[in-house]
Protein backbone atom coordinates (compact mmCIF):
# COMPACT_ATOMS: atom_id res chain seq x y z
CA UNK A 1 0.00 0.00 0.00
CA UNK A 2 1.58 3.44 -1.16
CA UNK A 3 1.56 6.75 1.63
CA UNK A 4 -1.15 8.35 1.93
CA UNK A 5 -1.22 12.46 1.39
CA UNK A 6 -2.39 14.18 4.53
CA UNK A 7 -2.36 18.10 4.66
CA UNK A 8 -4.06 20.21 7.99
CA UNK A 9 -5.64 24.03 7.06
CA UNK A 10 -5.94 26.49 9.49
CA UNK A 11 -8.65 28.75 8.44
CA UNK A 12 -11.09 30.74 10.51
CA UNK A 13 -10.17 29.18 13.89
CA UNK A 14 -8.07 29.71 17.00
CA UNK A 15 -5.34 27.04 16.07
CA UNK A 16 -6.67 25.47 19.40
CA UNK A 17 -7.71 22.13 16.44
CA UNK A 18 -4.35 22.12 15.51
CA UNK A 19 -2.63 22.15 19.20
CA UNK A 20 -5.54 18.62 19.82
CA UNK A 21 -3.85 17.33 16.83
CA UNK A 22 -0.53 17.89 18.16
CA UNK A 23 -1.55 15.89 21.33
CA UNK A 24 -2.07 12.50 19.50
CA UNK A 25 1.61 12.89 20.61
CA UNK A 26 3.89 9.79 19.68
CA UNK A 27 0.78 8.35 17.56
CA UNK A 28 1.92 11.05 15.13
CA UNK A 29 4.75 7.95 14.27
CA UNK A 30 1.45 6.17 13.85
CA UNK A 31 0.18 8.27 11.41
CA UNK A 32 3.87 9.39 9.65
CA UNK A 33 4.20 5.40 8.75
CA UNK A 34 1.00 5.58 6.40
CA UNK A 35 0.59 9.12 5.27
CA UNK A 36 3.06 11.62 4.54
CA UNK A 37 2.07 15.68 5.66
CA UNK A 38 2.38 17.21 2.80
CA UNK A 39 1.00 21.04 3.88
CA UNK A 40 0.07 21.86 7.35
CA UNK A 41 0.71 24.96 9.46
CA UNK A 42 3.54 23.42 11.39
CA UNK A 43 5.41 22.04 7.99
CA UNK A 44 6.70 24.11 5.70
CA UNK A 45 4.87 23.83 2.83
CA UNK A 46 3.33 26.94 0.36
CA UNK A 47 0.45 26.01 -2.41
CA UNK A 48 -1.65 22.88 -1.40
CA UNK A 49 -0.85 19.85 -3.72
CA UNK A 50 -3.01 17.11 -4.23
CA UNK A 51 -3.91 15.17 -1.10
CA UNK A 52 -5.74 12.17 -0.01
CA UNK A 53 -6.97 13.28 3.25
CA UNK A 54 -7.78 16.87 4.49
CA UNK A 55 -8.07 18.01 7.47
CA UNK A 56 -9.77 21.79 7.84
CA UNK A 57 -10.00 23.57 10.97
CA UNK A 58 -11.98 27.24 11.02
CA UNK A 59 -14.92 28.40 9.46
CA UNK A 60 -15.22 30.57 6.25
CA UNK A 61 -15.09 34.40 7.48
CA UNK A 62 -13.62 35.82 4.63
CA UNK A 63 -12.96 36.03 0.82
CA UNK A 64 -9.73 34.29 0.57
CA UNK A 65 -11.07 31.84 2.40
CA UNK A 66 -13.23 31.36 0.33
CA UNK A 67 -11.11 30.81 -2.39
CA UNK A 68 -9.18 28.31 0.08
CA UNK A 69 -11.30 26.11 0.71
CA UNK A 70 -12.94 26.03 -3.29
CA UNK A 71 -9.15 24.98 -3.57
CA UNK A 72 -8.96 22.15 -0.96
CA UNK A 73 -12.14 20.60 -2.24
CA UNK A 74 -10.68 20.39 -5.44
CA UNK A 75 -7.10 19.03 -4.09
CA UNK A 76 -8.48 16.72 -1.23
CA UNK A 77 -9.70 12.94 -2.10
CA UNK A 78 -11.56 13.65 1.30
CA UNK A 79 -12.37 16.66 2.96
CA UNK A 80 -13.04 16.55 6.82
CA UNK A 81 -14.38 19.65 8.92
CA UNK A 82 -12.56 19.67 11.59
CA UNK A 83 -13.60 21.08 15.22
CA UNK A 84 -16.78 22.90 15.97
CA UNK A 85 -15.61 26.34 14.36
CA UNK A 86 -15.69 24.31 10.65
CA UNK A 87 -18.94 22.51 11.31
CA UNK A 88 -21.03 25.01 13.07
CA UNK A 89 -19.26 27.88 12.96
CA UNK A 90 -19.12 27.81 16.76
CA UNK A 91 -17.46 31.19 18.80
CA UNK A 92 -16.10 32.04 15.14
CA UNK A 93 -19.89 32.43 14.43
CA UNK A 94 -20.48 34.61 17.41
CA UNK A 95 -19.97 37.93 15.36
CA UNK A 96 -23.31 36.89 13.01
CA UNK A 97 -25.49 38.40 15.53
CA UNK A 98 -24.17 41.71 14.21
CA UNK A 99 -24.22 43.97 11.09
CA UNK A 100 -20.41 43.77 10.34
CA UNK A 101 -19.99 47.25 10.36
CA UNK A 102 -20.82 47.43 14.10
CA UNK A 103 -18.26 44.47 14.59
CA UNK A 104 -15.28 46.51 13.52
CA UNK A 105 -16.35 49.18 15.00
CA UNK A 106 -16.31 47.94 18.33
CA UNK A 107 -13.13 46.29 17.79
CA UNK A 108 -11.29 49.37 15.94
CA UNK A 109 -13.73 52.44 16.60
CA UNK A 110 -15.14 51.95 20.18
CA UNK A 111 -12.72 49.92 21.96
CA UNK A 112 -11.52 51.34 25.42
CA UNK A 113 -8.21 50.70 24.43
CA UNK A 114 -8.27 52.85 21.19
CA UNK A 115 -6.94 56.32 21.13
CA UNK A 116 -8.81 59.04 19.76
CA UNK A 117 -8.49 58.39 16.05
CA UNK A 118 -9.19 54.72 16.18
CA UNK A 119 -10.29 53.60 12.60
CA UNK A 120 -10.98 50.40 10.68
CA UNK A 121 -7.98 48.88 8.45
CA UNK A 122 -8.68 48.97 4.63
CA UNK A 123 -5.55 47.78 3.00
CA UNK A 124 -5.99 46.40 -0.40
CA UNK A 125 -3.47 43.39 0.66
CA UNK A 126 -5.93 42.75 3.71
CA UNK A 127 -8.36 40.43 3.23
CA UNK A 128 -12.33 41.15 2.70
CA UNK A 129 -14.50 40.16 5.98
CA UNK A 130 -17.48 38.58 4.65
CA UNK A 131 -20.97 39.72 6.16
CA UNK A 132 -21.39 36.06 7.84
CA UNK A 133 -19.15 33.37 9.11
CA UNK A 134 -20.69 29.81 7.59
CA UNK A 135 -19.50 26.68 8.40
CA UNK A 136 -17.79 24.43 5.81
CA UNK A 137 -20.29 22.87 4.29
CA UNK A 138 -23.06 25.73 3.39
CA UNK A 139 -19.60 26.31 0.84
CA UNK A 140 -18.39 22.59 -0.53
CA UNK A 141 -19.14 19.45 0.37
CA UNK A 142 -17.74 17.56 3.37
CA UNK A 143 -17.12 14.43 3.72
CA UNK A 144 -16.71 13.71 7.00
CA UNK A 145 -16.85 16.36 10.49
CA UNK A 146 -15.19 16.31 13.59
CA UNK A 147 -17.20 18.00 16.45
CA UNK A 148 -15.65 19.18 19.58
CA UNK A 149 -13.64 22.84 21.04
CA UNK A 150 -10.95 21.27 20.68
CA UNK A 151 -11.90 17.49 19.46
CA UNK A 152 -10.28 15.54 21.68
CA UNK A 153 -6.79 14.07 20.54
CA UNK A 154 -8.23 10.56 21.19
CA UNK A 155 -10.74 11.50 18.92
CA UNK A 156 -8.66 12.81 15.88
CA UNK A 157 -6.43 9.53 16.15
CA UNK A 158 -9.64 7.73 15.80
CA UNK A 159 -10.84 9.09 12.80
CA UNK A 160 -6.93 9.37 11.11
CA UNK A 161 -6.21 6.15 11.74
CA UNK A 162 -9.69 4.82 10.43
CA UNK A 163 -9.46 6.73 7.18
CA UNK A 164 -5.75 6.08 6.52
CA UNK A 165 -6.84 2.31 6.86
CA UNK A 166 -9.17 2.75 4.14
CA UNK A 167 -11.91 2.55 6.56
CA UNK A 168 -14.87 4.62 7.72
CA UNK A 169 -15.05 6.29 11.11
CA UNK A 170 -18.26 6.30 13.03
CA UNK A 171 -17.93 8.39 15.73
CA UNK A 172 -21.77 8.08 17.72
CA UNK A 173 -21.00 4.41 17.35
CA UNK A 174 -17.53 5.18 19.09
CA UNK A 175 -18.98 7.64 21.67
CA UNK A 176 -16.70 9.55 20.54
CA UNK A 177 -18.98 12.96 20.21
CA UNK A 178 -18.53 16.20 21.81
CA UNK A 179 -19.62 19.92 21.15
CA UNK A 180 -17.88 22.72 23.35
CA UNK B 1 -56.86 -2.60 40.20
CA UNK B 2 -57.57 -3.84 36.69
CA UNK B 3 -54.67 -3.63 34.22
CA UNK B 4 -54.93 -3.30 30.65
CA UNK B 5 -52.84 -5.03 28.07
CA UNK B 6 -50.91 -3.25 25.77
CA UNK B 7 -47.47 -3.78 23.13
CA UNK B 8 -44.12 -1.77 23.15
CA UNK B 9 -41.90 -2.59 20.33
CA UNK B 10 -42.62 -5.90 20.67
CA UNK B 11 -42.95 -6.31 24.79
CA UNK B 12 -46.42 -7.31 25.80
CA UNK B 13 -47.44 -5.59 28.73
CA UNK B 14 -50.07 -5.28 31.34
CA UNK B 15 -49.99 -1.27 32.88
CA UNK B 16 -52.45 0.30 34.81
CA UNK B 17 -55.05 2.67 32.52
CA UNK B 18 -54.72 6.32 33.30
CA UNK B 19 -50.49 6.27 32.60
CA UNK B 20 -49.23 8.38 29.80
CA UNK B 21 -47.46 6.53 27.32
CA UNK B 22 -43.79 7.71 28.52
CA UNK B 23 -44.31 6.81 32.33
CA UNK B 24 -45.19 3.44 31.30
CA UNK B 25 -41.60 2.98 29.21
CA UNK B 26 -39.97 5.00 32.14
CA UNK B 27 -41.22 2.32 34.30
CA UNK B 28 -40.44 -0.49 31.65
CA UNK B 29 -37.01 1.08 31.24
CA UNK B 30 -37.93 1.25 27.50
CA UNK B 31 -35.68 4.57 26.87
CA UNK B 32 -38.13 7.41 25.50
CA UNK B 33 -36.01 10.66 24.81
CA UNK B 34 -37.53 13.98 26.20
CA UNK B 35 -36.70 17.38 26.94
CA UNK B 36 -39.79 19.34 27.60
CA UNK B 37 -40.59 17.02 30.29
CA UNK B 38 -39.88 17.44 34.04
CA UNK B 39 -41.18 15.36 37.20
CA UNK B 40 -42.87 17.39 39.13
CA UNK B 41 -44.78 19.52 36.64
CA UNK B 42 -47.48 19.24 33.96
CA UNK B 43 -46.35 18.04 30.11
CA UNK B 44 -47.41 19.82 27.46
CA UNK B 45 -45.45 17.85 24.21
CA UNK B 46 -43.32 20.86 23.43
CA UNK B 47 -40.49 19.40 22.17
CA UNK B 48 -41.68 16.52 20.12
CA UNK B 49 -39.08 14.72 20.83
CA UNK B 50 -41.08 11.75 22.61
CA UNK B 51 -43.35 11.09 19.49
CA UNK B 52 -43.60 7.15 19.13
CA UNK B 53 -45.98 5.77 16.55
CA UNK B 54 -49.20 3.99 17.34
CA UNK B 55 -50.90 1.46 15.21
CA UNK B 56 -53.67 2.36 13.61
CA UNK B 57 -52.92 6.18 13.85
CA UNK B 58 -51.12 8.13 10.70
CA UNK B 59 -50.26 11.22 12.79
CA UNK B 60 -47.06 10.48 15.10
CA UNK B 61 -47.98 11.29 19.27
CA UNK B 62 -46.06 12.52 22.27
CA UNK B 63 -45.77 9.79 24.19
CA UNK B 64 -45.49 12.58 27.10
CA UNK B 65 -49.27 13.75 26.91
CA UNK B 66 -50.83 10.04 25.41
CA UNK B 67 -52.59 8.14 27.57
CA UNK B 68 -52.27 4.71 27.49
CA UNK B 69 -55.32 2.68 26.00
CA UNK B 70 -55.92 -0.96 25.95
CA UNK B 71 -54.52 -3.45 22.87
CA UNK B 72 -52.41 -0.40 21.68
CA UNK B 73 -49.74 -1.32 19.75
CA UNK B 74 -46.43 1.22 20.03
CA UNK B 75 -42.92 1.43 18.52
CA UNK B 76 -40.57 4.31 19.82
CA UNK B 77 -37.25 3.23 18.11
CA UNK B 78 -38.62 2.94 14.26
CA UNK B 79 -36.48 4.70 11.44
CA UNK B 80 -39.35 6.95 11.04
CA UNK B 81 -38.92 8.18 14.53
CA UNK B 82 -34.88 8.09 15.15
CA UNK B 83 -35.02 10.47 11.56
CA UNK B 84 -37.75 12.61 13.70
CA UNK B 85 -35.48 13.08 17.02
CA UNK B 86 -32.77 14.13 14.78
CA UNK B 87 -34.29 16.62 12.89
CA UNK B 88 -36.07 18.30 16.28
CA UNK B 89 -32.13 18.07 17.55
CA UNK B 90 -30.84 20.00 14.77
CA UNK B 91 -32.99 22.42 14.82
CA UNK B 92 -33.25 23.13 18.37
CA UNK B 93 -28.96 23.98 17.69
CA UNK B 94 -30.20 26.31 14.76
CA UNK B 95 -32.89 28.10 16.23
CA UNK B 96 -30.75 29.54 18.65
CA UNK B 97 -27.23 30.28 19.12
CA UNK B 98 -25.58 27.18 20.93
CA UNK B 99 -22.05 27.64 21.88
CA UNK B 100 -21.26 25.15 23.35
CA UNK B 101 -17.26 26.33 23.97
CA UNK B 102 -18.39 29.25 26.10
CA UNK B 103 -21.40 28.16 27.38
CA UNK B 104 -21.76 27.81 31.43
CA UNK B 105 -23.49 24.43 30.89
CA UNK B 106 -20.87 23.03 28.61
CA UNK B 107 -20.42 19.12 29.72
CA UNK B 108 -23.80 19.06 31.67
CA UNK B 109 -26.62 20.26 29.57
CA UNK B 110 -29.51 18.27 28.56
CA UNK B 111 -29.41 19.28 24.94
CA UNK B 112 -25.61 18.14 24.79
CA UNK B 113 -26.28 14.99 25.64
CA UNK B 114 -29.13 14.44 23.25
CA UNK B 115 -27.06 15.47 20.79
CA UNK B 116 -24.35 12.81 22.10
CA UNK B 117 -27.84 10.52 21.81
CA UNK B 118 -29.33 10.70 18.47
CA UNK B 119 -26.01 11.17 17.05
CA UNK B 120 -25.77 14.47 15.90
CA UNK B 121 -22.24 15.27 14.21
CA UNK B 122 -23.09 18.28 12.24
CA UNK B 123 -26.41 20.76 11.61
CA UNK B 124 -28.15 20.22 8.46
CA UNK B 125 -29.85 23.48 8.53
CA UNK B 126 -28.69 26.84 8.17
CA UNK B 127 -28.12 28.48 11.20
CA UNK B 128 -30.48 31.55 12.08
CA UNK B 129 -27.99 33.58 14.12
CA UNK B 130 -30.47 35.37 16.12
CA UNK B 131 -29.63 38.71 18.00
CA UNK B 132 -30.69 37.44 21.50
CA UNK B 133 -30.83 39.39 24.66
CA UNK B 134 -29.19 38.41 27.70
CA UNK B 135 -31.19 39.75 31.17
CA UNK B 136 -28.48 39.90 33.66
CA UNK B 137 -30.69 42.55 35.91
CA UNK B 138 -31.58 40.26 38.55
CA UNK B 139 -29.03 40.17 41.78
CA UNK B 140 -28.34 36.62 41.41
CA UNK B 141 -29.30 34.98 38.39
CA UNK B 142 -28.79 35.47 34.29
CA UNK B 143 -31.46 34.55 31.39
CA UNK B 144 -29.40 34.02 28.34
CA UNK B 145 -31.87 33.72 25.51
CA UNK B 146 -29.11 32.39 23.29
CA UNK B 147 -29.66 29.09 25.06
CA UNK B 148 -33.02 28.72 25.36
CA UNK B 149 -35.20 25.98 23.44
CA UNK B 150 -38.60 26.87 24.82
CA UNK B 151 -39.31 23.74 26.88
CA UNK B 152 -41.10 25.56 29.17
CA UNK B 153 -39.67 23.80 31.98
CA UNK B 154 -38.84 27.18 33.96
CA UNK B 155 -42.32 28.80 33.19
CA UNK B 156 -44.24 25.19 34.54
CA UNK B 157 -42.28 25.10 37.57
CA UNK B 158 -42.88 29.04 38.47
CA UNK B 159 -45.96 28.43 38.14
CA UNK B 160 -46.95 25.34 39.02
CA UNK B 161 -44.85 24.62 41.94
CA UNK B 162 -43.41 28.42 43.16
CA UNK B 163 -46.94 29.55 42.31
CA UNK B 164 -44.96 32.98 41.41
CA UNK B 165 -45.71 32.60 37.70
CA UNK B 166 -42.84 35.16 36.74
CA UNK B 167 -42.03 33.57 33.91
CA UNK B 168 -44.47 33.10 30.91
CA UNK B 169 -44.23 32.76 26.93
CA UNK B 170 -44.70 35.91 24.36
CA UNK B 171 -44.96 35.97 20.44
CA UNK B 172 -44.69 32.67 18.38
CA UNK B 173 -42.58 30.41 15.98
CA UNK B 174 -39.08 31.85 15.74
CA UNK B 175 -39.76 34.89 17.23
CA UNK B 176 -41.18 33.10 20.85
CA UNK B 177 -39.42 34.10 23.48
CA UNK B 178 -39.58 32.85 28.09
CA UNK B 179 -40.27 36.79 29.43
CA UNK B 180 -40.21 37.97 32.87
CA UNK B 181 -43.79 39.15 33.92
CA UNK B 182 -45.19 41.72 31.29
CA UNK B 183 -41.74 41.68 29.40
CA UNK B 184 -39.49 43.71 31.88
CA UNK B 185 -36.19 42.99 32.88
CA UNK B 186 -36.11 39.98 35.62
CA UNK B 187 -34.36 42.26 37.48
CA UNK B 188 -37.67 44.31 38.24
CA UNK B 189 -40.33 41.14 38.61
CA UNK B 190 -42.64 42.04 41.22
CA UNK B 191 -43.89 38.13 41.25
CA UNK B 192 -40.05 36.66 41.24
CA UNK B 193 -39.01 35.15 44.68
CA UNK B 194 -36.04 34.43 43.72
CA UNK B 195 -36.10 30.95 44.58
CA UNK B 196 -34.08 29.20 41.82
CA UNK B 197 -36.42 26.52 40.92
CA UNK B 198 -36.64 28.06 37.16
CA UNK B 199 -32.16 27.56 37.12
CA UNK B 200 -32.75 23.72 38.21
CA UNK B 201 -35.57 23.25 35.72
CA UNK B 202 -33.94 24.77 33.07
CA UNK B 203 -32.06 21.96 30.58
CA UNK B 204 -29.34 24.31 29.07
CA UNK B 205 -27.38 27.20 30.34
CA UNK B 206 -29.96 29.65 29.50
CA UNK B 207 -31.23 30.36 33.28
CA UNK B 208 -28.20 30.03 35.64
CA UNK B 209 -26.46 31.69 38.54
CA UNK B 210 -23.95 34.73 38.73
CA UNK B 211 -21.77 33.23 40.85
CA UNK B 212 -20.10 30.54 38.53
CA UNK B 213 -17.91 30.69 35.26
CA UNK B 214 -17.87 28.47 32.05
CA UNK B 215 -18.45 24.78 32.41
CA UNK B 216 -18.92 25.04 36.42
CA UNK B 217 -22.90 24.45 36.26
CA UNK B 218 -24.36 22.54 38.64
CA UNK B 219 -28.04 21.32 38.12
CA UNK B 220 -30.54 19.24 40.24
CA UNK B 221 -33.75 18.82 38.07
CA UNK B 222 -34.64 16.16 40.10
CA UNK B 223 -35.27 18.55 43.38
CA UNK B 224 -38.45 19.77 41.77
CA UNK B 225 -40.28 16.42 41.75
CA UNK B 226 -38.61 15.79 45.14
CA UNK B 227 -40.60 18.78 46.58
CA UNK B 228 -43.86 18.25 45.02
CA UNK B 229 -43.59 14.81 46.71
CA UNK B 230 -42.75 16.14 50.04
CA UNK B 231 -45.69 18.67 49.65
CA UNK B 232 -47.99 15.81 49.70
CA UNK B 233 -46.64 14.51 52.86
CA UNK B 234 -48.92 15.09 55.96
CA UNK B 235 -46.90 15.71 58.88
Amino acid sequence: MSKKKLATVWLGGCSGCHMSLLDIDERILDVAKLADIVKSPIVDGKEMPEVDIALVEGSITSDEHYREILHIRKKAKTLIAFGDCAVMTNVTGMRNYFPLKEVFDAAYVNAVSNDAEGQVPGHPSLLKLNDKVVPLQEVVNVDFVIPGCPPNADTIFYVLFEFLNDRLPDLGKAKKLKYG
Amino acid sequence: MNTIPIIIDEKKLEVDPGKTILEVCRENEIEILTMCHLKGVLDIGACRLCLVEIEGINKLLSACTTKVAANMIIRTNTDRIKKYQRITTELFFAERNHVCAVCVANGKCELQDLGYKVGLDHIRYPHLFPQCEVDTSHPWYVMDHNRCIMCTRCVRVCNEVEGAHNWDVMNRGHQVRVISDFNSPWGESVTCTSCGKCLHACPTGAIWPKAIVQGQLQKNPGMINELVEKRKMKL
